[in-house]
Order: structure tokens, then sequence, then C-alpha cells
């Protein structure tokens, strides 16, 4: 559990560091250093072959789990190191950001682990607790008190339902190991039904999938930019982490085979097309994350052979693009307008690093070879086809089409249309950059060498 | 230096020239030098491959294969049949001229112009070559993003529309040939129990009609929309017009020759069945297309939209030829996609620099022309003439093979005593009629005539621009007079084609 105690140990730091001794500037570089160290554990662990049980029928640790894991860990130093914008003073939250978002990312590390139903709840709330207060942090938004009472109240419905469903099984199976979920998954009493799609639904909420989207757009418009960063990428992987363990060794049949293509194949249409009316990026991505549930919830179908390298794969590339754009994203004095499409405009002009890095991210977001999100959406639709969905997959792949547009919109915007407004600087760019650049680093290589990472998962 | 390597270096040294251009990028002058270097010496080095490659082997040469992504069969693999090298050759060989033709045309960002040549140039070069589905599809799409930049950031007033139309067009067909390619190999791995990608595999997958011919569809979806044949063409007039004179270049020259090459080498000769029980409708789209875009192209107010139909009926040759299955017609297709790339880069080029000096695109615009820019006027009569298909230009070679291999193929069973295929053969020529008709309209109206154009007087062309022109127009000849060794070189490969598609891949059980 080495990751895992490097995170707390970080955490217990920041409270003693800040606290007692008041040296706020300390709590950035003390977040980046325990996340840093806990992935490169999780890394150097994963290559010495390790695997463990700490907690035996509770919490495991494998190769293959703690490279999800460190990958995951891992892409949270961009989030921290583009914080520095928003988060820079005392009254702005200079120390909660780092502190909460590192306890979020500690529940987060428990998921790819957990064994039992127990353990994947408690990480689950770990990891979302934290997320409410990091979207108030943004004060002085008027959007963010609003902003977070959504979340907080559609999370919350989604965790009772989830909790309502897991005591389902637990009472109809007797066990609180994941292996249950399958169980009551073969089961065909109404009872286990119930349960299962009790947990599915609270899993679709979590992870944005149409008719359970609503609160995204709105949610994320109202947060900073650091923090919708980390709700569409992370605290979504969050909820595949989870629905990956449930459904780990499972082959999808019958009446689910509806729930689990009918459902993300109205996110992929639905988000895709609602984007394209979107006036900031932020809603945009909200509406393209609500098109990626759909497709990451794709790869379920069938059987369980190589669903967890392709959702893995998947989400790495995905939040690695996603995180690219909004590292890259210029500075402005107004936040709400930092991120709207005008301002986006002639952006090559003034900014071509920051405009390039933007295309990479919505070019593989999109999903155009060679950027890796094409490979990480072939490896999906393969395993749908494999598994005999055809007109799924073809509908699937339509659907990713329509989203094309609105990624080139963007391109577009930046690169041929004239510059409207003025070059910003501000002092926590630099940092932002450096997150960015160790983004498109992972996109270059997933673009090189996706063979060689997927061999790894 | 082995073979092998030499293929892997003109493959990749347009992106050593991004690296290049990354240094100089302050100096315009340096950075059109650099990459005009950069594609000389590519061109230098695809001549040698041309030079070496033996057109008596069958099969590839300079291969290399390399796993890329070993779990799914995914591998790094290139080489070139009689084919793929004349077409090297010519990505190659435009290459230069694409830069010395856009010298003085592209006056803004420059060396991210520049860029996105050399990034456009790498993905034609590595879908020419490539020999593995996923390689070739994820060079196949690459090409749309320099073309989007291209268009989007360079071109005319409605660029905007027409790049996103491009793109969109463009990726649509693609999605579904995508489905139909994790299809296909998932059908070969059900049948034969390998997981590949290889084109040399995949020819071998045997799959019912039906299968075939839902696959055919999505393939051949995405490359008609390339090529473009009639009616999924409505985006490349669009896209020529307000394409700068580089970008129209590069898309006449080498990118429409992407649509025929995918047909050839993937298309027909993977669902060979299919292919034959759809010839009557596929080759009456391309006669519906050598003979609708020519009255089209008679009708055009707009010189560059003139060309780009005329492209439109060209192109419906190459898939006249291809369908035929004749040798000879086969051959004809080959020479024409060749020919089509050089003649269509000259008028472009050509278009291009009377745009330069007059700023207008309207026919009625002008006229005289000869007499004012008399060079100019000599070299616009030679691409005409060689767009007509004069005898001794290349243009002739290839129509004159594609009809008579149209005219003497054996066509399939199905369609014996049947007179469609005569009839759209008899059809066919009348595009040759229709090709002078349009073509002579435009230079008469154009170099001859009261002179009417506004900016007097008119520069003659620079010595850059004929050394541009007199490269092409010897081109032009010498593949008009001496088709010998492109066809020496391309025989067995065709055949090798023929024998693919006239080979039934139906599984014994389903037949």
């Amino acid at each position: 559990m080495l990751p895992e105690h490097l995170l707390l140990g970080g955490m217990v730091l920041l409270l003693i560091v800040t606290l007692i001794s008041g040296a706020r500037g300390l709590a950035l570089p003390i977040a980046l250093l325990s996340v840093g160290a806990s992935a490169v554990a999780a890394f150097w662990l994963a290559g010495t072959g390790f695997t463990a049980q700490p907690f035996p029928g509770q919490f495991s640790v494998s190769p293959g789990i703690l490279i999800t894991k460190g990958a995951l860990i891992a892409l949270a130093l961009p989030v921290l190191l583009m914080s520095r914008t928003d988060f820079s003073t005392a009254e702005r939250g200079e120390i909660e950001f780092p502190l909460l978002l590192v306890s979020s990312l500690y529940g987060m590390s428990l998921l790819p682990s957990a064994d039992s139903a127990l353990v994947l709840f408690l990480g689950l709330e770990m990891m979302s607790i934290p997320v409410y207060a990091l979207i108030v942090l943004a004060f002085r938004r008027p959007q963010a008190a609003e902003s977070a009472l959504k979340y907080l109240v559609l999370s919350g419905a989604a965790s009772a339902t989830f909790l309502m469903g897991l005591s389902l099984i637990y009472g109809t199976t007797g066990s609180m190991g994941i292996e249950a979920f399958a169980q009551a998954l073969a089961a065909s009493d109404l009872l286990s039904r119930t349960a299962v799609v009790l947990v599915l639904l609270a899993l679709f909420l979590k992870a944005a999938v149409v008719p359970f989207h609503a609160w995204a757009p709105d949610t994320y418009e109202g947060a900073s930019v650091p923090v919708t960063a980390y709700m569409a990428t992370l605290s979504k992987a969050a909820a595949l982490m989870v629905a990956v363990r449930l459904f780990s060794g499972v082959t999808v049949s019958g009446p689910l085979v509806e729930l689990l293509a009918v459902l993300p194949l109205v996110s992929i249409v639905w988000g895709n097309i609602a984007a394209i009316r979107q006036g900031s990026l932020r809603r945009m991505i909200a509406y393209s994350s609500i098109a990626h549930a759909g497709y990451l919830f794709y790869a379920f179908l069938g059987n369980a052979d190589g669903r967890l390298e392709a959702v893995t794969f998947y989400l790495v590339v995905y939040s690695a693009a996603n995180l690219l754009a909004f590292a890259a994203l210029p500075a402005h004095p107004d936040d709400a307008v930092r991120d709207r499409m005008e301002t986006l405009d002639g952006l090559f002009h003034r900014d071509p690093f920051a405009a390039s890095l933007i295309a990479i991210a919505m070019l593989s977001l999109a999903g155009l070879p060679p950027f890796p999100g094409f490979t990480a959406k072939f490896l999906i639709f393969r395993n749908v086809m494999a598994a005999g969905y055809n007109t799924y997959a073809v509908l699937g792949l339509v659907g990713s089409f329509l989203g094309l547009y609105f990624y080139l919109r963007v391109v577009q915007r930046m690169f041929m249309n004239n510059s409207t407004v003025t070059a910003h600087t501000s002092p926590g760019m630099a940092l932002a950059r450096v997150g960015g650049v160790i983004c498109l680093l992972a996109t270059a290589v997933l673009t090189i060498a996706p063979g060689w990472v997927l061999a790894r998962i | 230096m082995s073979d092998a390597l030499l293929l892997n270096l003109v493959l990749f040294l347009p992106l050593a020239g991004v690296a290049l251009l990354a240094l100089v990028r302050a100096n315009a002058v340096a950075v059109r030098i650099t990459t005009a270097v950069v594609m000389a010496v590519q061109f230098v080095m695809a001549a040698l491959l041309y030079a070496h490659f033996d057109g008596g082997v069958a099969g590839l040469q300079f291969a290399t294969s390399v796993p890329w992504i070993a779990d799914w069969g995914v591998s790094y693999a290139i080489g070139l049949d009689g084919v793929n090298i004349l077409l090297v050759l010519l990505t190659a060989f435009l290459g230069p001229l694409v830069v010395l033709g856009a010298w003085t045309s592209i006056e803004k960002d420059i060396t991210f112009f520049h860029v996105n040549v050399l990034l456009l140039q790498f993905a034609m070069m590595g879908a020419f070559v490539a020999q593995d589905l996923f390689l070739f599809y994820v060079f196949w799409e690459a090409m749309l993003i320099p073309m989007f930049l291209i268009i989007g950031i360079w071109g005319g007033a409605r660029r905007s529309y027409a790049t996103v139309k491009f793109v969109l067009y463009t990726a649509f067909g693609s999605i579904l040939m995508l489905a139909a390619l994790i299809y296909l190999v998932w059908a070969l791995q059900q049948s034969g129990g390998v997981v590949s990608f290889a084109f040399s595999d995949l020819m071998r997958a045997e799959l019912p009609l039906n299968v075939q011919t839902t696959l055919l569809a999505a393939f051949a979806l995405s490359f008609a929309i390339k090529v473009p044949v009639v009616p999924l063409h409505t985006w490349l007039p669009d896209a020529h017009v307000e394409a700068p004179t580089p970008g129209s270049v590069i898309l006449a020259g080498v990118l429409l020759k992407m649509g025929t090459y995918g047909f050839m080498k993937l298309g027909f000769p993977l669902f060979p069945d299919a292919t034959q029980a759809f010839t009557p409708v596929l080759m009456t789209l391309a006669v519906v297309s050598i003979v609708y875009g020519a009255c089209l192209a008679l009708v055009q107010q707009d010189i560059k939209k003139i060309i780009a139909y005329s492209s439109i009926s060209h192109l419906g040759y190459v898939m006249l030829g291809l369908l035929s299955l004749d040798l000879a017609g086969i051959q004809g297709a080959i020479v024409q996609m060749v020919s089509h790339g050089l003649v269509a880069a000259g008028l472009f080029l050509l278009v291009g620099m009377v745009y330069e000096r007059c700023h207008t695109r309207e026919l009625s615009a002008y006229g005289g022309l000869a007499r004012q820019i008399p060079v100019y006027g000599v070299f616009f009569v030679i691409f005409t003439l060689a767009s007509v298909g004069l005898p001794t230009t290349s243009g002739f070679t290839g129509e004159f093979l594609v009809l008579l291999g149209a005219f003497t193929a054996a066509w399939p069973q199905h369609l014996d005593g049947n007179n469609l295929p005569l009839i759209l053969s008899i059809t066919a020529v009348t595009g040759v009629v229709l090709g002078a008709l349009y073509m002579l309209r435009f230079a008469l109206t154009f170099l001859f005539g009261p002179a009417k154009a506004p900016h007097q007087p008119l520069m003659d062309l620079s010595a850059r621009e004929k050394s541009v022109l007199a490269i092409l127009t010897v081109s032009i000849f010498a593949l008009g007079l001496f088709p010998d060794s492109a066809l020496r070189k391309t025989e067995l490969a065709a055949k090798t084609y023929q024998q693919l598609v006239s080979t039934s891949r139906i599984p014994a059980n389903a037949r």
C-alpha cells in the first residue's frame, strides 16, 4: 500500500506544515511531491511484479492494478500544476486546494484495488466529498455555490442509490465481495435485478450518462478550471474504475445488454449534438465528456477479455487530452470569460504554443488518427464488434462522427479567426504549461507506442 | 544503403523537414528553401527507388515489417509494388513543385504553412507505402488535418465552410470504413485464427457474399467520396475554389488519387465477389462521373471550378479502367492516375499564377492573355491539350488504354447478353469529346479575343514559374511518348490486381 501511504503522508504533512508553521507557500510543493512520489512508487512496484493482499477479500494489488493506479495518480500532477492560476493566495484556497485534492485522490487510489463493495463505496465517497468543497473554493464565482449544490445533491443521490443496490446484493447473496455483484447479475429474481439496476444507475449518474447527465454542464461551468479538469477526467475515471471492478470477469448478456448499450449510445449522440451549441469550453467539455462516458460504457458489452485494458487505456488517453486542453488555456482576468469560445478566437496568433496544445487535445478527443484518441476508440469498438454487437458498433461510430464538428470548430476558431482579445499573463501560467507539457509527453507516448503501454496494463 | 532503408527515409524525410523548420522558423526565405530542398531530396530518393524497382518481380519490394501493436496484429509494414511505386514517385515529384509554386502566393504564417505541407506529404506518402490496414487508416485520416488547416487558414473568402465540408465528408466515409475494417479483421480471425492487419493476410479472408457486399459498401463509400464519384463529389469544387494554389495542387495532384488507389489496393481485391456483383452499378457511376463532371465543367464561370469538375470527369476514367478488369484498362487506369496528377497540378498552378496577377477567378473577366503574356499562353495551351488527351501527351495514353480496356474487356458472366457494358463504354467516349469542348472553350475565352484583364500591364512568367511548368511539361510528354518504362513496372501489379478481383473468395461451404 505504499502509493496510498505516500498520499496519506502528504495529507498529514500538509496539515502540519501549513497549520502549525504557517508556511502556506509549501502547500503546493508538498502536494506535488507526495502525488509524484505516490505515482512513481506505483509504477516502480508494478515494475517489480509486486502482488499482495494486505486485507484479504478487501484490498489487493497486482502489477496491472498498480499501473492503473499509478497512471490515475500521475494525471493529478497537471491538475495541481494548473491550480496556481486560480488558487494563488490565502483567501483563494492556496492550502485548501492541494489538501482537498490529495484527499480526493486517496479515495480514488483505493478503487482499482477494491475487492469488496465496502472498499468500493468508501473509495467513491472519499473521492467525491472533497470535490464538493473544491467546487465552492472558487469564491468569486457566483455560480460556484449553485454548482456545488447541484453536484452535492446528485452525487448524494447516486451514493444512496449505490448503497441501496449494494445492500440488496448483500441481502440476497450474503457477501460483500465484488463477486457478489456477478452472482446478482446471473440471478434472475426481482431483488437481484433491482440491485443490479440500482448499482448501474448510480454509476451512470456519477459518470454523467444520459439521462442522468443534466448536472454535469452546470457543475463544470460553475467550478474553476482546475476543478473542472479534475471532475471531467479523474472523477469520471473513478466511476469507471468501480464499474470495471464490479464487472470483472463478467460476460454481459441478456436484458442488461440493452441497458448497457442503449443509454451509452444515447449519451454519445446527445452529448455530441448538445456540445455543438455551447459557448464556453467548459460546457463543451462537459457535453463531450457525456459522450465519452458513452464510449466507455460500450466497453462493457460482451465478454470481459480486454475490457480492463480498453477502459484504462481510454481513460488515460481521454484524461491526458482533457487536462492538456485545460492546462494550455491562457490566463484571463475574468474567469467566466477565460474559456468563452470568443476568447479562443485567433489564439494561434497570440500564443501559438497554447493553441497547438489545445488543438492536439481536441483532435485526440475527436478520435482522429494519428492521435491516441483514435487508438483508444478503436480498442473499444473492436471489443464491441468482437462480441458480435455490430449494429451498436456502427451506430456508436456514426455517433462519434457527430462530435467531429465541434472539436474542429475549436481548432478553426484558434487558427482561422481573427483575434479579438489581448493576451494576458498570470504568474501561475508557467506552472500550468509544465502540466500541459507533461500531458503532451503522455499523449506522444500513447501515440507512438500504444502496444508498449497496453502490454503493461 | 539497403533499399528498405531508403524507403523508410523517403517516408520520414518530411518529418525531419518539420524539425529543420523549427530551427529556421524566423526567416521566410530560409523556410521556403529548406522545405524545397527537403522535398527535392525526397524526390531524388524516390527516383532512386523507381530506378531500383524491378518490374519483373511480383509482390512487394523494399519491404519493412515491424510489430507495432502486437496484441492486435498491427504492424508497421511498408513496401512497394508496381502501383505504389508510381504514386510514390508522383507524390515526391510534385512535392518540390508545390513549394516552388507557393513561393509568392502564401504570405502569412509562412513557417506554419510549410509545416503543414510537409506533414501532408508525410501522411500521403505513408498511405501509399503502408501495407497494413491499420497503418493505412492512420495515414489516410492523418491527411485530413493538415489539409483542413491549409484550406482553412490560407484559403479564400468561404474557406471556413469549404474546409469543414471537406473534413466532414471525408471523415464520414472513413468512420464506416473503420467499422468495416474492424469487422474484416475479426472475420479473418474467426475463419483462420490469424489476427493481422497486413494486406497480404487480409487478402486471404473468405467471406460470404452478403458480408462482402456490406463491407465493400463501407470501403467504397469512403474511397468514392475521396475520388470523388458523382453524387458524392460536392465537397470537391468548394474545397478547390477556396483552397490556396498549393492546396489545390496537392488536392488534385495527389489526394484525389487516394480514392482510386484505395479501390485498387483494398476495396476491389478484398471483396472480389461483391465487386463483380456490383460492377454494373459502379461502372454506371463511373461513367456518370465522366459525363456529368464534363457537362458541369462546360458551364462553370469560375476558372478553378472548371478544372475541379474536369478532375471528376478524368477520375471517372480511372474507375472505369479498374472495373474493366482488362489488363490494358487497368494499366490505363494507373497511367491516368499519374497523368491526371501531373496535368491537374499544372493547370491549378497556371490558374494560381494568373490569379496572383489579376485577383479574380471569373472567366468572363479574362481575355486575350496570349497576347499580353505569351509564355504563359504557350504553357496554358500545352496543359489544355494534355488534359484533352492529345496524342503524345500522358492524358492520351491513359484515356486510350482505359477505353480500349472497356471495349475489349471480358465482363462478368452475369452481364453476358447484356448491352450495358457496351452502352456505358460508348457513353464514356463522349466524355473525351465533352472534355475537348470545355477545355477549348476555357482556352479560347481565356487566351484569345479582346484583352479584358483589369490589371495592365501583366507580368509574364518569372524564371521560377517557367521552370516549374517546364518540368511538368517534360514529364507529361515523357509519360505520353515513352509510357513503356512505367507500364513495364506496373504490369505485374496490374496482373495481380486482375487475378485477385477475378478469383472468388466466398467460402466453400457458402457457395
